[in-house]
């Protein structure tokens, strides 16, 4: 299980980097991101390698934000590889709500992040069918 | 066209009429009215101390308060069963404030606002389509009877459904429009989308315009789109009062012509209370002397306006009032409603997972009054999904809705990044010409 940080962002110039900057200033290493944004506002979603060191200090420069568990698989790097995951989901009746990739995977392999209602029962199944779960250290 | 010799008194014969009418009102305030009373009880004033137009400025003011201290029925001034009409204002904050009519009243209104809409160049041939909603708000009803006692043909159109609006001035020929400036110009805009020339395709000559002033760049927007032969006014009125027909400009606009036989007006120092001398800026303040539900005295309009005492060119010789140049509290009137930020307020603070502080954003937007509201997100937990910081945002929308009776933008910002303020706030940025 990874942790992943939810900030709140307007949508506007230069306020996806108020936090990037604050991450920066504390070494703090983005492993994968993603945003969802309207006109108005967006959410950003991190994976860091110091998740309570990076929420703590973000909070302490006033942002608003949540840890949020969520799941990361290894993927083959072939056609196909997505929607055997996706099936194994959709079988299985969970409900996922979003994914994202990794930034960076020295072992070129890629990471998919996902946010599922059930994450206990996500990762038994997704293991059953063979599908590997990543952490942040591999 | 003067309609009533009553606008063209002396200045002598206007200042007996006034006083013998304002002696008349303070009898009956005193008699009849307990609230009123006890003020000038309290000011140490008798009806019999009224000796000249002087001696108004020794009476106690009456404010929106003393009707909402007393609702429903508190200030009239009449036993209930004289009175055959309410209305009421927007009760937007709490309870609306009431106001009552006896039968005589009603002719009164229907005379004064007849005066008006002559003033604006209204005749008997017109066909006059009236675009104010019809309910609780004095203005279309006043407008309606107004005309039809002129003798024009009255359409009760209502307002909304701008399409329709516009089949109905097209099909009926309608000559004369009566609505806010800036629902006239919502008008036009959507005609010209849908391929009719107001100018050119309509027959709309005459706009009696109300509810909200109208400023000198949106009178020019009102000719650039209905025509340059169309006579656009204004005219000003509020419902504890009257309604429409306090005041109206003729077609010289050089200001609106007091209906100075029913109403007294002042100009004071919102702070102190105090009288200015002629000409100079401040709060309006009038005295009804011609009603009998419900006739107040120096009531607070909270408006702030200059008044004109030069003669007309226009043959009438009651004093002029120029437009409202804003409030001496925190009023906005939005899409003709009437909005104070404290209601906003109360609304932001029964909202969970927002902060306290919020600022309010008014801007017109294709000439209509668009309200944007700003408020903090702080509660995480509305950080899982996107749809929850939607839902949120929609509660806030909706909430504001059932309050104001008007549709807010809200926009959800950073904590701490709305301007904090150390003495009074400032929480509304007025964007409107």
């Amino acid at each position: 299980m990874l942790k992943q940080l939810s900030i709140f962002v307007e949508n506007e110039i230069g306020s996806l980097r108020t936090v990037t900057s604050v991450l920066k200033k504390h070494n703090i290493n983005i492993r994968a991101i993603a945003t969802f944004d309207s006109p108005e506002f967006g959410i950003l979603r991190i994976i860091v390698d110091k998740p309570e060191l990076a929420r703590d200090i973000l909070e302490e420069n006033g942002f608003v934000l949540k840890i949020t568990n969520v799941i990361a698989v290894n993927l083959e790097d072939r056609p196909g590889e997505l929607d055997k995951v996706l099936a194994v989901i959709e079988n299985a009746g969970l409900n996922l709500n979003y994914i994202y990739s990794f930034v960076i995977r020295e072992d070129n392999s890629p990471l998919l992040v996902m946010h599922i209602d059930d994450l206990e029962i996500a990762k038994q199944i997704l293991s059953e069918h063979g599908v590997k779960i990543g952490t942040l250290e591999d | 066209m003067i309609w009533s010799k009553n606008e063209t008194l002396t200045r002598g014969e206007m200042e007996s009429l006034q006083l013998e009418r304002l002696k008349e009102t303070v009898n009956r305030m005193y008699e009849k009215n307990e609230p009123y009373r006890k003020k000038m009880s309290e000011a140490g004033i008798r009806p019999e101390d009224i000796r000249s137009l002087e001696d108004l400025k020794r009476l106690p003011f009456t404010t929106k308060d003393d009707l909402r201290d007393n609702y429903p029925y508190g200030y009239f001034s009449t036993p209930k069963n004289e009175i055959v009409r309410i209305h009421a204002s927007s009760g937007t904050t709490g309870k609306p404030t009431v106001v009552g009519y006896t039968r005589k009243d009603l002719e009164t209104w229907t005379e004064l606002v007849t005066r008006i809409a002559v003033m604006g160049g209204a005749t008997k041939d017109d066909i006059a389509q009236i675009c104010f909603g019809y309910g609780m708000f004095t203005g279309a009803l006043g407008l309606h009877y107004g005309l039809e006692n002129l003798g024009a043909i009255v359409a009760p159109a209502s307002s909304g459904n701008t399409e329709k609006q516009i089949m109905y001035l097209k099909d009926f020929e309608s000559t004369l429009l009566v609505a806010t400036p800036s629902y006239a110009l919502h008008i036009a805009e959507v005609a010209r989308a849908m391929g009719i020339d107001p100018a050119k395709d309509l027959k709309v000559k005459t706009g009696l315009f109300g509810g909200e002033g109208i400023t000198e760049s949106m009178r020019e927007e009102m000719y650039r789109l209905w025509g340059r032969d169309m006579k656009v006014t204004q005219n000003y009125g509020m419902s504890e009062l009257m309604g429409p027909g306090i005041s109206g400009e003729c077609l010289e606009l050089q200001g609106m012509h007091i209906n100075e036989d029913n109403f007294i007006p002042e100009i004071i120092n919102p702070e102190t209370g105090e009288v200015l001398p002629a000409g100079e800026e401040g709060e309006l303040v009038i005295s009804c002397i011609n009603k009998e539900g419900l006739p107040l005295i120096r009531y607070r309009t909270k408006d702030i306006t200059r008044l004109v005492n030069e003669p007309c060119k226009c043959g009438r010789t009651t004093v002029r009032m120029e437009s409202i140049k804003g409030r001496s509290d925190d009023m906005l009137v939005i899409r003709g409603v009437n909005v104070f930020p404290s209601q906003i307020e109360e609304v932001l603070l029964k909202v969970s997972g927002i902060g306290p502080h919020y600022e309010i954003i008014v801007d017109r937007v294709n000439h209509l009054d668009n309200i944007e509201i700003k408020v903090e997100l702080c509660d995480d937990n509305k950080l899982d999904l996107y749809s929850q910081l939607t839902a949120l945002e929609e509660e806030i929308k909706h909430k504001l809705r059932v309050v104001l009776g008007l549709s807010a933008n809200v926009k959800l910002v950073a904590p701490h990044s709305l301007r904090r303020f150390e003495g009074k706030a400032k929480r509304v940025v007025d964007l409107r010409k």
